[in-house]
């Protein structure tokens, strides 16, 4: 059910397809990094979500699940974000730091995720999203290149997901 | 009371502060490898009070440092900082935070001066962090509503934005008792803090109208409002008062707004009395059992009881001040304090309630393990997060405050 004061969540994952219909997959991915990034600035330095006595930071919860899965009841699969995942896919292969990349269970995982290495970089860290599993059913994403990069294996991190919904690593490059 | 074990409870208090202080400034809510390794600005800001009573101004100093080095952008302190100074929050806008840190500091600066204020006061140290200050009013002020003058949260001191999401009364206090903080901090630098002070004087004045019920002779938890924004409120679709007890009620007092000797005051203080003292093992609950978020069992807390210990304490009635004070002293493990204490029945019934309702999630786990493998589940009590560091400031503030008045040296 739309009301005006709950339409803008629903309202942006629609503005997605329109922009991918105007401007393409790449535009888009560009256009929502640009978003996560500025937010990242008014917000600060600093990591979102439980955190283990080690540098990996979780999210026990998804935090657009409840919109993912509303949308998902009306527009089941649309084209547009399979073009995003897609070229998502096709630039972390051609990439020469394929650990940036999130693992993606769903199209907005670009936003978050240059929201969330923003406000990494602003700490002067960098930040890797090892896995995700997605609001819609226990489909689980890992960026392999990033686990390797924590010393962790699939299987620390697969476990680490079954209470979670985003994996990630803080790295501290003074540490290195 | 016991006096040399309430003596010993204050010492080993004044080292615990010390020895949770990070060597970056934070103040751990809970030591590391225990439930809150990290820094909230609540506990925090607590602790620098505690630090400032206690005569620790290098602490207080370095804490104060590190806190207001932690400013996010736009003037807001986080839920809780990691020990460089990150934000780590989980949780939604907990602004009594930007209160707190300006009413502590106000405490240090006060306390630098002691009776040669203008001279001595360390207003290097706030010249220094002015920006700072002028953010942390600035985004306290973003956040007041026009139509009621009251400053809008989603959380507050309980983290539980069912009973606190809108115009909360211990909020309210702690930013109105900080803009007027750092009124006197500016006035002293002779800066114009002209309109702070009136933008001050509106919250109060809200604060003794909205938040208090003439018919109830108490003030009251909170105006529950969803946008700070609605406009006008009585449409927005929380519109509606919580008028439960609860023991932060005392909040006008206790960040100094108005006298404990005032009848709005003494009929608040004692309807928490009647309705939160622990009638089976004594001590302070901090709201009524049926709001239902009782974790590791329903019970009283420390630093709540330590609190309304000040009241008892600035109106001359000793012996409900000691009660109060003696109830902490009685609950210390090898003078040490926890965050609140439950027994095992209560314990059991809200594992039941909580395993029932599919909502125990994974940290509670660590936290009965806890609560079981303690020496006093022997003698039938749940002991629920021993040490939290801020019952510690609290005891230290009220103890301190007791002994100047009915053992002066």
């Amino acid at each position: 059910m739309i009301r005006l004061e709950n339409m803008l969540p629903r309202a942006f994952l629609v503005g997605i397809m329109k922009m991918v219909d105007m401007s393409g997959p790449l535009e888009t991915i560009r256009w929502m990094q640009s978003i996560g990034e500025e937010l990242a600035v008014i917000e600060g330095p600093g990591f979102e979500g439980a955190r283990m006595d080690t540098d990996i930071v979780y999210l026990p919860i998804s935090p657009f699940g409840n919109e993912v899965v509303e949308f998902s009841r009306i527009y089941e699969k649309p084209e547009q974000f399979s073009e995003i995942i897609g070229t998502m896919s096709n630039l972390k292969t051609k990439s020469a730091a394929p650990w940036e990349f999130p693992a993606m269970s769903h199209v907005l995982d670009v936003l978050q995720h240059s929201y969330n290495q923003k406000r990494a970089e602003l700490a002067g860290t960098r930040f890797y999203n090892l896995g995700s599993k997605s609001p819609l059913g226990d489909v689980r994403q890992y960026n392999t290149e990033a686990i390797e990069r924590a010393g962790m294996s699939k299987e620390n991190v697969a476990e680490i997901l079954d209470k979670a919904f985003f994996v990630y690593f803080i790295e501290h490059p003074e540490k290195e | 009371m016991n006096p040399i074990e309430a003596e010993r409870l204050y010492e080993n208090s004044v080292r615990i502060l010390k020895k949770n202080q990070h060597e970056k400034g934070g103040f751990y809510a809970s030591p590391p490898g225990t439930r809150y390794p990290f820094i909230y600005p609540r506990d925090h800001s607590m602790c620098i009070y505690g630090a400032v009573e206690a005569g620790l101004m290098d602490e207080a100093r370095k804490g104060l440092e590190f806190i207001l080095n932690s400013q996010k952008p736009l003037g807001e302190f986080s839920q809780r900082y990691d020990v460089d100074g990150n934000d780590a929050s989980y949780k939604e806008l907990q602004i009594d935070g930007n209160g707190l840190v300006l009413f502590v500091m106000g405490k240090y600066f006060k306390a630098t001066g002691g009776s040669f204020y203008e001279e001595m006061a360390d207003k290097a140290f706030v010249a220094s962090h002015w920006e700072t200050i002028e953010k942390a009013v600035q985004f306290i002020l973003m956040n007041k509503n026009e139509e009621v003058n009251l400053i809008h949260t989603i959380n507050s001191i309980h983290e539980y934005p069912a009973y606190e999401h809108g115009f909360e009364i211990y909020a309210n206090c702690a930013c109105c008792a900080g803009i007027y903080a750092a009124v006197d901090m500016g006035k002293a630098l002779g800066k114009d803090v002209s309109v702070w002070e009136q933008q001050a004087d509106i919250i109060r004045q809200a604060i003794f109208t909205r938040l208090y019920s003439p018919r109830r002779r108490s003030f009251v938890k909170c105006i529950r409002v969803k946008d700070k924004n609605s406009k006008p409120i009585g449409y927005d679709s929380f519109a509606s008062i919580v008028h439960d007890v609860d023991a932060v009620e005392y909040a006008p007092a206790y960040f100094e707004l108005i006298s404990d000797y005032d009848i709005k005051t003494v009929s608040t203080v004692r309807r928490i009395h009647q309705q939160l003292w622990d009638s089976e093992i004594g001590g302070l609950n901090r709201y009524p059992e049926y709001w239902g978020r009782n974790n590791g069992g329903y019970g009283p807390w420390c630093h709540f009881t330590c609190q309304l210990a000040n009241h008892h304490i600035e109106t001359d009635n000793r012996e409900m001040a000691e009660n109060y004070l003696d109830w902490v002293v009685d609950m210390a493990h090898e003078y040490t304090l926890p965050e609140h204490v439950s027994t095992i029945e209560r314990f059991e019934l809200w594992l039941e309630d909580y395993t029932n309702g599919k909502i125990l999630r994974d940290s509670k786990v660590k936290l009965i393990e806890d609560i079981r493998a303690h020496p006093k589940w022997r003698d039938g009590l749940a002991y629920v997060t021993i040490p939290l560091i801020w019952p510690h400031a609290e005891f230290i503030i009220s103890y301190k405050k007791y002994r100047d008045k009915f053992h002066p040296a």
